[in-house]
């Protein structure tokens, strides 16, 4: 019986000891402890090193999070509080010897930066709390007892009697929750969802105009991303087909838009929305160029050319072949903005109005067109293609207009993008630029207008907002990938069928028609 | 008898070295129930995917109203008036019931993307028609209710209610079901054969069957075909099946039709001396 | 119910479709042709010697695509799902072997001849193994963790779902190799034995050439290797094992295969390769950044398909004719070396159009129904 509590409980000792190891190699250990202290409001500046306290701090809650999820939900208290010591000694025993070599480093006085590039000496010494060679027993302790903390948390938590509370509250929270609903006043609920969409659109309208430039920033490159995620959303989410080089069709829009009007390299300054029109149009060819001759292939061959053609886009557009038609690996300058009533309409609030209207219409597009005959027949498509044929609907069609359509939004936002960026190369386009719109759809929920926006600001927006993890914030992303799909693969806000025949009945009641049967009375 | 809606022949399917349908002819004239039955792998489905396009035959003709169509891609064999089910049940699992009817309406809606998204009028009429057209044909099935259900989570008898009723959504001149009462209890499968009279009735669906269920087959055909190793080795209606001793020799083995016969003295004789 | 009457359908058939896929390929073939025909026949500027030297370094290339691309359909074939993570499996092995030679770089002492030489290069033979076992055990591991951490939980999702997380998997290791190894651009340190651009000289038509002891050793190990790998796939138990599984998942766990084990295994399989083409590539190429698995992870992905996804000799020949058309294509079709990647992808989407299933790949017939 002991071998089979022991041993797991050693994997994940020595599991956590090695995430923990890999904490300390790229510094991470420091950036959170920076976090914590900035979280309890101490002013760190950029590039100082934070109190060690708050180092011990991260310590404990990670050797309390070790505890809590070594100890297992059916176990019986003390069989938990063996497993937590158990995970939490390994961690120790096995961050000890780490800190051994550390602590070697120290004494020599070894500069290790040559090879691993972010472990520093002054790292290594808040790590070891400073105390040198006694800091492996420190460690030992430190987690041992933050394990057993964990795990007796648990325990206190998932109690009966705890359970008991949090399902009073819940209850509690849903009679009252009802109770407010049966309150409501009429005219609350007929005119509810209006003020709502009232209010945002007033907060859309003021808050640009007061939150600064750098919240503009953040806010624009969100909506494009939504834009983009809504036109990814149509080829991959809607139709079914997996595309890895979408962002060929935003660098159409982009270059478009920035070869019409900008000075350089041919200075036809056709004005932004002209050029705006004909980049969507350009990602539309691009996308009938590219749909024609492969919409036959199955899944991942379509994957993998759509992958090579986004890759064909970019590294002709920086190619010595196209460097006097589109500036070549440096780019296009001094784009152009737009004007409206013969004014300059390109300031960042300006830019942040026309990105907000732009994705509303986005949504608002891809909200009718889910809901039509069109979107019905992708949504088969993608189901089972072979079916979906037998039961009508044209596969070739109906893909290759969700290719043009979804390429279109790309287009569109490659263009606002340019022009509020006023500059646009090689490197906007990159590989990565689809990946990133993809893991929108996939981390927010495929299909799912709310998911892709929370998707849009997870990806896009935190780490923008989130500055201090600038250096991390490609492994957090990464790493979050692979846990999102494995804890919660439909999304953080997962798409929802319509209830058709439900509103449809609704309506029925209201028309004062009884829903009538059909045949069979 | 009236002109033949489906005309198959002299149709070949082969896969590799083996000969699935072999020079196949059915006829089968409007308004009938036509079923096809022989035992395991003797090409019935094989012949239904010539007939619905899944398959181009090697050699032979599909004519339908006396157009050829073999070769023609699924949708449009579906737009000219066929449709059919599957033998395991493929439904469009991810989507509920409705949206798995609306989807079968598709070859009879007209209104393009374009129409959908600055919501014309006419797109308007034609969508609430066809959502009150999915939602009747919903109850037409027997679904009433269970119309925002994932149509994975239906129980397995609805699922094939279902598929029949996003094949009806068509509006099918020829429906081709591939064993619909698979898996059914006595009850179910007591129901389904109503069902599918009813259907030939009420809506003068041609219907061709392939079924394993005597019973069903023998109760609501017309005619029937028997293949055996992609051959059609009989046809004719039930009791001319039942008295043919090559069908029930593809069924028995060889020498099956004395022991049938053995078997038939037998019971009559049991049923005598009790 | 009252079906509305309709009219029968009628239908008129059009070929437009597969013309328009005939007419484009024929464009395209004929450029290509009347490209070749300018460059070779009517410009004539290249001597004999300048094509075998791109014969020899799109073979040495080409071997190193095939190592990697084998990873990919050994994966694919078995789970159906693009291991895209695979690349930088090969990274992780190439930053492997570089560590190894920086080791034994380190180690110095004074010779018999009173010369101070480092292990490297006092014994080369050893440290080159050394290297390659090093590599190939460290990439063999990370693939193994890959499989078990990132895949394993999602065997039974919808097919997206695993490529996120290889997709995720992929930004997640190249990133943590960036932050532990910075992002500098290191120099592999070759034994003086094998010396990058050192080589066997050689007289073509009247010039003189070399083959570099690199690429020698690149391509003639690749070889060995592929080969090894198909006689195991095809003779060895294990080899049996995961063409089982490859062809039905549950009737081979019926057969008492253990599933988990021959998928952890062909990851590993697979993660060697992959460390063996890291090694090469640091030994011939001479770079290694965080970065580095990534281009050749693409294009090995890409020969895999070129070849039929799925199918080993098909990946070993994608890999070997995507090397050559890379570095000779762009020469006999008189383009900019630059444009190697675009000439690459172009081959790779015609050959789909024509054989959708690559060359070697079957085709497949229409699908059960």
């Amino acid at each position: 019986m002991n071998k089979k509590l022991v041993s797991p409980s050693l994997k994940r000792g020595l599991t956590f000891g090695i995430v923990m190891i890999i904490f300390v190699l790229i510094d991470l250990d420091v950036m959170v402890a920076t976090m914590l202290s900035k979280l309890f409001g101490a002013n760190v500046i950029r590039g100082s090193l934070p109190d060690v306290g708050f180092m011990v701090l991260f310590l404990i809650l990670f050797g309390m999070f070790v505890g809590w999820s070594t100890s297992s939900d059916d176990a019986k208290p003390t069989t938990k509080l063996f497993q937590a010591l158990v995970a939490g000694l390994t961690l120790g025993v096995v961050l000890g010897l780490f800190d051994l070599i550390l602590n070697q480093l120290i004494v020599t006085g070894t500069d290790v930066r040559k090879y691993l590039a972010a472990l520093a000496p002054e790292s290594i010494r808040l790590f070891l709390f400073d105390q040198g060679a006694i800091s492996p027993l420190l460690h030992l302790g430190l987690f041992t007892v933050a394990s057993l903390l964990g795990s007796l948390m648990k325990i206190l938590l998932k109690s009966e009697s705890a359970s008991r509370f949090f399902k009073g509250v819940k209850s509690g929270y849903q009679g009252l929750q009802a109770k407010a609903q049966a309150n409501t006043p009429n005219w609350v609920k007929k005119y509810g969802k209006f003020l709502l969409f009232l209010l945002i659109g007033l907060l859309a309208f003021f808050l640009p105009r007061i939150w600064g430039s750098y919240n503009n920033y953040v806010v624009g490159l969100v909506g494009l991303y939504v834009i983009l995620g809504i036109g990814l959303n149509i080829i991959v989410g809607l139709s079914g087909q997996l595309m890895l080089g979408f962002a060929a069709f935003f660098a159409m829009g982009a270059y478009s838009v920035a070869l019409l009007n900008a000075p350089l390299p041919h200075g036809i300054m056709l004005g932004f929305w002209p050029s705006l029109l004909i980049g969507i149009l350009m990602a539309v060819v691009a996308a009938v160029l590219l749909g024609l001759p492969v919409m036959g292939m199955r899944g991942d061959y379509l994957a993998i050319v759509t992958l090579g053609f986004g890759e064909i886009i970019r590294i002709l557009l920086k190619s010595d072949l196209l460097t006097s038609f589109t500036g070549g690996p440096r780019g296009i300058q001094d784009i152009r903005g737009p004007t409206l009533f013969g004014q300059s309409f390109s300031s960042d609030i300006d830019y942040t109005y026309i990105i907000l209207v732009v994705m509303v219409l986005s949504i608002f597009i891809y909200k009718r067109l889910e809901r039509s005959r069109t979107g019905r027949a992708w949504l088969a498509v993608k189901e089972d293609t072979k079916v979906a044929q037998a039961t009508g609907v044209n596969i070739m069609t109906n893909k290759l207009l969700a290719l043009c359509l979804g390429a279109a939004f790309a287009g569109l936002a490659g263009g606002i993008f340019a022009a509020r960026n006023q500059f646009t190369g090689p490197n906007d386009h990159q590989l990565m630029v689809s990946m990133n719109i993809l893991s929108i759809l996939i981390v927010g929920g495929v299909n799912s207008i709310p998911g892709i926006i929370l998707g849009a600001f997870t990806l896009k927006g935190l780490p923008e907002i989130l500055r201090e993890i600038e250096n991390y914030r490609l492994l957090v992303f990464g790493g979050l990938l692979v846990v999102m799909m494995i804890s919660r693969p439909e999304g953080l806000w997962p798409a929802t069928r319509p209830n058709i025949e439900k509103d449809e009945g609704n309506k029925l009641k209201e028309d004062g028609a009884p829903g009538k049967g059909g045949l069979n009375d | 008898m009236t002109d033949p809606i489906i005309q198959v022949k002299n149709v070949s399917k082969i896969f590799g070295g083996l000969t699935a349908v072999n020079q196949v002819d059915i006829e089968v004239p409007e308004k009938y129930i036509y079923s096809i039955i022989g035992p395991n792998g003797a090409g019935k489905t094989t012949l239904f995917n010539c007939i619905s396009g899944f398959y181009f035959p090697e050699k032979g003709e599909v004519l339908f109203y006396g157009d050829p169509i073999q070769g023609l891609s699924t949708n449009l064999v579906a737009w000219l008036g066929i449709s059919r089910t599957y033998q395991n049940i493929r439904l469009f699992s991810n989507l509920t019931a409705v949206e798995n009817i609306l989807i079968g309406l598709h070859p009879n809606l007209k209104t393009n993307w374009f129409e959908a998204i600055i919501h014309t009028k006419r797109f308007q009429k034609e969508e609430s028609g066809s959502v009150k057209e999915a939602l009747r044909l919903l109850d037409y099935v027997g679904l009433k209710g269970y119309g925002d259900f994932l149509a994975k989570n239906l129980p397995y008898g609805l699922q094939r209610r279902l598929e029949i009723g996003r094949a009806l959504a068509n509006q099918p001149k020829l429906l081709l079901l591939d064993e619909p009462t698979a898996g059914m209890n006595m009850n179910e499968t007591a129901e389904a054969t109503h069902f599918i009279k009813r259907l030939r009735d009420e809506l003068g669906i041609t219907i061709i069957l392939i079924e394993h269920d005597m019973k069903v087959v023998m109760g609501i055909s017309d005619r029937i075909s028997v293949l055996d190793y992609g051959t059609k080795i009989a046809e004719g209606n039930a009791a001319e099946i039942q008295a043919n001793p090559r069908v029930i020799e593809a069924y028995l083995g060889p020498g099956g039709a004395a022991l049938s016969e053995k078997y038939k003295k037998q019971r009559l004789s049991n049923a005598k001396s009790n | 119910m009252e079906n509305e009457i309709r009219p029968p359908r009628r239908y008129k058939r059009s070929k437009l479709p597969k013309l328009v896929r005939w007419i484009f390929g024929l464009i395209v073939l004929s450029y290509f042709f009347w490209r070749l025909y300018t460059v070779i026949i009517v410009q004539n500027e290249y001597t004999p010697d300048i094509w075998v030297r791109l014969l020899i370094s799109g073979l040495v290339i080409g071997g190193v695509y095939s190592l990697i691309a084998i990873g990919y359909t050994l994966v694919y074939g078995i789970l159906r799902m693009i291991n895209f993570a695979h690349g930088e499996v090969m990274m992780i092995g190439t930053f492997a072997g570089y560590f190894v030679f920086e080791a034994t770089n380190a180690i110095r002492f004074t010779s018999s001849t009173g010369e101070i030489t480092s292990l490297s290069n006092a014994q080369p033979f050893l440290s080159i193994l050394l290297a390659f076992i090093v590599g190939m055990t460290v990439a063999a591991t990370s693939g193994f963790l890959l499989e078990k951490i990132a895949y394993r939980p999602l065997r039974k999702a919808p097919r997206l779902i695993p490529l996120i997380s290889a997709i995720g998997a992929s930004i997640f290791l190249q990133n943590l190799a960036q932050l532990l190894f910075s992002p500098l651009v290191r120099d592999y340190k070759n034994p003086d034995l094998i010396a990058r651009g050192q080589g066997w000289a050689i007289t073509v038509a009247g010039a003189r050439l070399t083959i570099p002891y690199t690429g020698v050793l690149t391509f003639s190990l690749s070889i060995i290797l592929m080969f090894a790998l198909y006689t195991m796939v095809r003779k060895s138990k294990l080899g049996k094992s995961m063409r089982a599984v490859a062809a039905d998942k549950s009737t081979a766990a019926l057969m008492g295969i253990d599933v988990n084990g021959v998928i952890s295994q062909t990851f590993i399989i697979s993660g060697m390769l992959a460390g063996a083409a890291g090694v090469m590539w640091g030994l011939h190429n001479g770079l290694v950044y965080y970065y580095v698995g990534f281009l050749p992870g693409i294009k090995a992905f890409t020969s895999a398909v070129l070849g039929g996804i799925g199918n080993i000799p098909g990946a070993m020949l994608g890999g070997m004719l995507l090397g050559m058309i890379e570095s000779i294509g762009p020469t006999a079709l008189g383009i900019s070396y630059q444009l190697k990647d675009v000439l690459a992808f172009v081959i790779l989407i015609i050959i789909l159009i024509f054989r959708p299933s690559g060359i070697l790949g079957e085709v497949l017939s229409e699908e059960k129904v």
